[in-house]
């Protein structure tokens, strides 16, 4: 893997100090865990605008909440696993009352593949996109985590932003990436690959091995809205759509995609990601290769697929 | 205002209105009021109120009738699809954050008292806390968080009425020694009569207590 450039953790932590020093409203928040989100280059930069509120994610979104009604722009930041154990203070005060509040989760999906199932999370994006007001975010790399980051930030309302840990293979080189609009990477015909976060990098991956195919693909780095109009004019053009994500198909990108799909353009999809809890591994791509998440199983699934259409 | 609102008597003016929708909530609203007259009568511009146990809504919306915040009619609307809602939501006078679900008033008041003092305001934040609802585990981090960052512009009150829905709150899940509790995670604790003048004439004493959040239990006797 000598493309991987830089981790996600790290491009947040950074960029996190970049947007505290243009937008003097920007606090973040932290539930101990700021030496492995990052969060700790913010307090390091901005002491007097961290809040430590300890390992407590329930308090930690409230207290975001009240910053928010207070005119701040809230940064609430933990692992995506134990954010969620604060979906009810997300969903009746953040998301119901529309709040300004900036939920950024890393280490999700298999990415925290060392700690196991306790604290890999294959489940948020469907949890937050089920939410009135809430829009969500799954950046691809470096790149796209520091600009959505900044687009976010510009953005009112409420917003969870998904990341992983440490893995990122470069997918963008100075685009302009806007939130809601879906980044079509490649054009194909035959199967069009549509993916979010660390798997775009995948898909790009397994279109390279499909040779005697046609395969496009594209980043959905916004899940919530869904960019309709392009994921239309993919199908349009596409015999085959696959999903593909590091997170449960039930819900996720590969859900969203099939809702919109069945309702305005009837079409087979297949989606690809988990429908299991995960295992501790010593190795990110072992386990994602154990879940059929690697390169070389998904261009068998989809070669397979293809040729049994 | 402040010296008519506390001795107002509402009471009947809020069974009243609840006599139509089945006593929803009565005795949480009941033992409520005299604490809201207290609060809002204290209450300067700047202040925020946060009315955790939302439940206590009809008080509320009987106070800012009397007020001349919502009308009669408002008040015969409480509940009704176009009408006032059940459990206050923000957007309402006073109301900065919609509530319903309980445990959750204290963080926010942190929050709200966290970034008044980043901006060095002179803001209090009231929140209004059942007894019940102190079963939340959220309440006891929050009330951590407000001592760890000496927040005494967070002033809590407990309607401690004794009751939560399907019991004595001694019998359901015990909170005795409450105010113990409460001092152990580093506040200040007084207990006073829940009467509207001696609400409110604690809420003045509790300006000159510094550096450390403060709590009223409020006991209905």
């Amino acid at each position: 893997m000598s493309k991987i450039i830089e981790s996600f953790r790290e491009a947040f932590g950074r960029a996190l100090v970049e947007i505290g020093k243009e937008n003097e409203n920007v606090v973040v928040l932290d539930a101990d865990v700021k030496g492995s989100t990052k969060t700790i280059y913010f307090e390091k930069a901005f002491p007097d605008r961290f809040f430590q509120i300890g390992i407590s994610e329930q308090d930690l979104i409230s207290t975001a909440a009240g910053f928010a009604i207070a005119g701040k722009i809230p940064i609430a930041s933990a692992f995506a696993a134990f954010m969620m154990r604060a979906w009810e203070q997300i969903r009746n005060t953040v998301a119901r009352d529309n709040l300004n509040v900036k939920i950024v989760t890393t280490h999700s999906g298999f990415s925290d593949f060392m700690d196991g199932s306790s604290h890999q999370c294959l489940e948020d994006i469907a949890l937050m996109r089920v939410l009135p007001n809430m829009k969500v975010l799954v950046p691809a790399d470096a790149y796209a985590t520091k600009v959505l980051l900044k687009r976010m930030v510009e953005s009112e309302g409420p917003f969870y932003m998904r990341l992983g840990r440490d893995y990122t293979v470069k997918v963008y080189d100075g685009e302009e990436l806007e939130i809601g609009k879906a980044e079509i990477l490649r054009e194909g015909e035959d199967v069009f690959l549509i993916a979010c976060g660390f798997m775009v990098s995948v898909a790009l991956e397994v279109a390279e091995k499909l040779k005697d195919l046609s395969v496009g693909v594209a980043d959905f780095h916004t899940i919530k809205p869904l960019d309709e109009n392009t994921l239309l004019k993919i199908a349009k053009k596409a015999n085959l759509i696959v999903t593909l994500e590091e997170h449960s198909i039930f819900g996720g990108l590969g859900g969203a995609v099939a809702e919109v799909l069945s309702e305005r353009m009837p079409k087979r999809v297949i989606r690809i990601g988990t429908t299991e809890f995960g295992k501790s591994s010593r190795d990110y791509l072992a386990l994602l290769d154990l879940y059929g998440l690697s390169a070389d199983k998904i261009a068998k699934r989809v070669a397979e697929a293809v040729e049994g259409f | 205002m402040s010296e008519s609102l506390v001795r107002s008597a509402l009471n009947d003016k809020l069974k009243e209105m609840l006599s139509e929708v089945n006593n929803f909530h009565l005795n949480s609203s009941i033992t409520c009021l005299e604490i809201l007259k207290a609060v809002i009568a204290k209450k300067r511009e700047n202040d925020v109120i946060i009315l955790s146990k939302g439940h206590s809504a009809p008080a509320f919306y009987v106070i800012l009738s009397e007020l001349g915040l919502l009308s009669e009619e408002d008040l015969k609307s409480f509940a009704n699809l176009d009408g006032l809602p059940s459990h206050v939501i923000r957007g309402l006078p006073f109301i900065e954050v919609s509530s319903g679900s309980l445990g959750q008033g204290l963080s926010v008041a942190n929050g709200i008292a966290l970034a008044s003092k980043l901006e060095g305001e002179e803001k209090n934040v009231y929140v209004i806390l059942g007894d019940g609802e102190l079963d939340e585990g959220q309440i006891w981090e929050a009330a951590m968080t407000s001592s760890h960052y000496k927040l005494d512009n967070v002033i809590a009150i407990v309607d401690r009425n004794f009751k939560q829905l399907t019991g004595k709150t001694e019998e359901i899940m015990s909170k005795e020694p409450l105010g113990e509790k409460w001092k152990s995670f580093g506040w200040e604790v007084f207990e006073v009569e829940n009467k509207a003048e001696k609400i409110l004439e604690l809420l003045f004493e509790l300006d000159k207590v510094k550096g450390k959040p403060k709590v009223i239990i409020a006991k209905w006797e």
